[in-house]
């Protein structure tokens, strides 16, 4: 790779702001010190550090940002944290779709239901939570729609609302597919088939993250009143807490059916010697414990900023 | 790493801090990126990134304290501001307290401590 494209690529991780008002002078320096030979690793550590570094002022996570700046950005990390904590119980949902039907009557499975039935009503409240945080923020949307802010973030708004379109093409190909296919061929026999699956859910993953990215966006550029930021901090923590309760309830499911019926983890037909460490179900949990750690943290950070906006 | 006597280590990770670092170097005359890392690599010997030198150069504006001058082309000269100068004093006076005491505690240290430590360095 040659220079400019090096420097090209490493000014690509700073924010698009920084970039246009600092971008040119970085790599005038960087082209000065490689002197026309390749840049070393070292300089480019450096500089991925400092974007980084930032990307996380950007969102108003780093200490050195006024009050109502890191109310908004922890709760744009809780939002983050959502987003991720649906990619890990969509997992979840996908392998235990069929548990209920597999798993035997008695041996657990009331306490099982109880367990997988809080699990659904924390995640419909953390939800709620989410969309009512989100639309706390409609007025002051309009306000700088009003003011033409359509601008600043179009690129992002546009590209979400791309990949939803070919999304919803892709669902409808994918239903007529699989409606012409028997329940073996639906669940891992046609290869085809799965990996046409793989690719659904990865374009749903990246539509997500896309409208979570087009979200967190514009919340940097909206002008939050403190008794709507005061109420985006509380939201934050309670999200928080709701992922906590769904994963508990997971963590709790998965034990009662593990020793119950572990076949039924997979929602499959019982099989010996199943192992009740699904790697689906390792996978999800990992993908919630992260999203948990995330969110913890915008909480946290949204809940010490709270004195600054009394203060205000 | 000309004027730069031990004792001045006492205030290290002070003086390590990019920013007053760059405080300094602007002290004598406005500098563009490159200048700034030759300078202070030169008087500190420290060598700053420039992904460091140009985040703490973003902070520092952001504050007041360096201000850009109109520059050549791609190469933009920053210059100490008043309120830039004022905080290289005070941060200069905190870090001279440092020192001070820190030499006058260590003048004062019992020979027989000094005695111990030698024993088993």
């Amino acid at each position: 790779m040659n220079v400019s494209r090096t420097v090209g690529w490493l000014l690509w991780c700073y924010p698009a702001s920084w970039r246009a008002r600092y971008g040119k002078e970085l790599e005038a320096l960087i082209m000065d010190m490689s002197g026309g030979r390749r840049v070393s690793w070292r300089v480019r550590a450096d500089v991925l550090g400092a974007a980084g570094r930032e990307r996380i002022r950007s969102v108003g996570l780093s200490g050195d940002r006024p009050g109502p700046d890191r109310v908004r950005g922890g709760a744009v990390l809780v939002m983050w944290a959502w987003a991720l904590f649906v990619l890990g119980g969509a997992v979840l949902g996908k392998s235990t779709e069929h548990w209920q039907s597999v798993m035997p009557a008695g041996s657990g499975h009331a306490t099982a239901g109880v367990a997988f039935t809080t699990l659904i009503a924390a995640a419909v409240v953390a939800g709620l939570l989410v969309l009512v945080a989100i639309g706390l923020t409609l007025p002051s949307l309009l306000v700088f729609l009003r003011g033409g802010g359509w601008r600043q973030i179009r690129a992002r708004i546009l590209s979400a609302v791309g990949l939803t379109a070919v999304l919803v093409a892709a669902t409808i190909g994918l239903a007529v597919w699989a409606h012409g296919l028997t329940p073996p061929a639906r669940n891992g026999h046609d290869t085809a088939y799965g990996i046409a699956f793989l690719a659904w859910a990865a374009l749903c993953a990246a539509t997500l993250l896309a409208w979570t990215a087009a979200a967190a966006s514009t919340a940097r550029h909206l002008d939050l009143t403190a008794w709507t930021l005061r109420l985006q901090a509380r939201l934050a923590a309670a999200a928080t807490g709701a992922m906590g309760v769904i994963t508990v309830a997971t963590a709790v499911w998965w034990a009662v059916v593990a020793s119950a019926s572990p076949a039924a983890l997979t929602g499959t037909p019982a099989v010996s010697h199943q192992s009740a460490f699904v790697w689906q179900l390792l996978v999800a949990m990992a993908i919630m414990l992260c999203a948990i750690g995330l969110g913890g943290l915008g909480a946290r950070r949204a809940a010490r900023a709270l004195p600054c906006l009394e203060r205000g | 790493m000309n004027s730069r006597s031990r004792t001045d280590e006492a205030a290290a990770g002070r003086s390590n801090d990019p920013t007053i670092l760059i405080l300094t170097s602007l002290a004598e005359g406005e500098k563009h990126g490159y200048a700034l890392l030759q300078d202070i690599e030169g008087f500190a010997g420290v060598r700053l990134g420039p992904g460091t030198l140009y985040g703490a150069i973003g902070r520092l504006e952001e504050r007041g304290l360096i201000e850009a001058v109109e520059g050549s082309g791609r190469r933009r000269p920053y210059r100490l501001s008043g309120a830039g100068a004022q905080a290289l004093r005070c941060a200069l006076a905190e870090m001279r307290t440092i020192v001070e005491e820190g030499s006058a505690r260590l003048t004062r240290r019992p020979a027989t401590v000094a005695g111990a430590f030698a024993v088993t360095a």
